[in-house]
């Protein structure tokens, strides 16, 4: 796994959001559209590469990507628990 | 439905009726479906896969370069698939609306023609690929939401003429490329014969929705030139399936996709691809070149 794989997360959503600054870990990253449709495939691949691990896009539970905080606790802490 | 707040769209399409009725055909007996695929053969022209023109095409042994037409054809017939199916329901929703009273007749053809397409498309999938890939996410909330309705309406039906724009330029290709067996080839062409209609009536539709938002709004027209760029790049990188890769046995996949969508020949492939649309986009006023 990368060092340091919410940095990546943040660098691509701060990427394609330049007005945002920054980003608080509760912010709802999809009702502010900071991640919208366009940008939620490729979100989805960046979770894959970082995780290493698939996302079936038929098993997709929104709230695992609304937030930076759920982010990390449903992709990386409980792999890092593991 | 906000749909009310259109003026009717009027339009003369009295000559793609008329195209469309002279020209119909029986989807369901025109083509002769082979048992198997011909051996031997790529399923999509070698030089419209995703990684043509790139080192990472040269480096696959050449089975693995049929595999990736074979699963790359897939891909594009799944992407056609739920493209259909998004823009049907779109238009379905909107044929008896008062907006759209005056080219109902036209819509009536253009529902049922892409209901047919989407039928022989998933039939090649699974009779000869054993499968679809899925349907790419959506999130409900879109970027497009603080726009008027007239707005999102003009990209409701921009976003169907890309589409169809980016899929024909496939098509047109496919339909005369006589590498590919020939079932592949007479897919395309067939959905390349309805498409330019529908391209036709799809930009005649946009322009007119895109006069209403300019009379409205004209500061709108750059966000919805910066929505419809943004939605070329989405399209462009759907062909791109990681998944696609991974069936043709190429390790990697998603580190290939990343290179393969940066690599400078794919970009000049884009370019190709997307030239004809957006030529269109700026001659109607809302291209590129609007974005600050």
């Amino acid at each position: 796994m990368t060092a340091d794989p919410m940095q990546k997360v943040r660098d691509f959503i701060l990427e394609r959001n330049p007005k945002i600054g920054q980003l608080a870990p509760q912010m709802d990253l999809i009702d502010s559209r900071a991640i919208n449709s366009l940008a939620f495939v490729d979100f989805i691949f960046l979770l894959e590469e970082l995780t290493g691990e698939g996302i079936d896009p038929e098993d997709l539970d929104l709230d695992d990507f609304r937030s930076l905080n759920a982010i990390e606790a449903r992709f990386f802490k409980q792999k890092a628990a593991q | 439905m906000t749909v009310r707040e259109i003026e009717p769209i009027s339009l003369d399409l009295d000559r793609l009726e008329q195209m469309a009725e002279s020209g119909y055909y029986n989807p369901y007996t025109i083509f002769e479906w082979p048992e198997v695929i011909e051996p031997g053969k790529p399923w999509m022209s070698e030089n419209l896969t995703t990684l043509a023109g790139t080192p990472m095409w040269d480096e696959l042994s050449r089975e693995q370069q049929f595999a990736l037409t074979k699963y790359e054809a897939i891909n594009f017939f799944s992407l056609n698939i739920h493209g259909i199916r998004e823009l049907m329901s779109e238009v379905v929703m909107r044929i008896h609306e008062r907006a759209y009273a005056g080219v109902s007749e036209f819509l009536h053809h253009f529902i049922g023609e892409e209901n047919e397409h989407m039928w022989f498309f998933a039939r090649f999938c699974l009779r000869y690929g054993g499968k679809l890939y899925p349907a790419q996410p959506a999130l409900r909330a879109d970027s497009v939401a603080h726009l008027s309705p007239v707005a999102r309406e003009a990209i409701i039906f921009a976003r169907i003429l890309i589409f169809e724009e980016i899929v024909d330029y496939f098509n047109a290709y496919m339909a005369t490329d006589q590498s590919l067996p020939h079932i592949a080839r007479e897919i395309n062409r067939v959905h390349h014969q309805d498409e330019s209609r529908h391209v036709a009536f799809g930009r005649m539709v946009f322009v007119d929705l895109l006069g209403q938002v300019a009379k409205r709004d004209p500061a709108e027209v750059p966000a919805v030139a910066e929505y419809l760029e943004n939605y070329l790049q989405y399209s462009i990188g759907t062909l791109y399936n990681p998944a696609a890769y991974r069936d043709a046995g190429i390790p990697d996949a998603l580190a290939l996709r990343r290179r393969a969508l940066e690599h400078p020949a794919r970009l000049q492939a884009h370019d190709q691809i997307l030239k004809r649309t957006r030529k269109f986009l700026s001659r109607a006023g809302a291209g590129r070149e609007l974005i600050g």
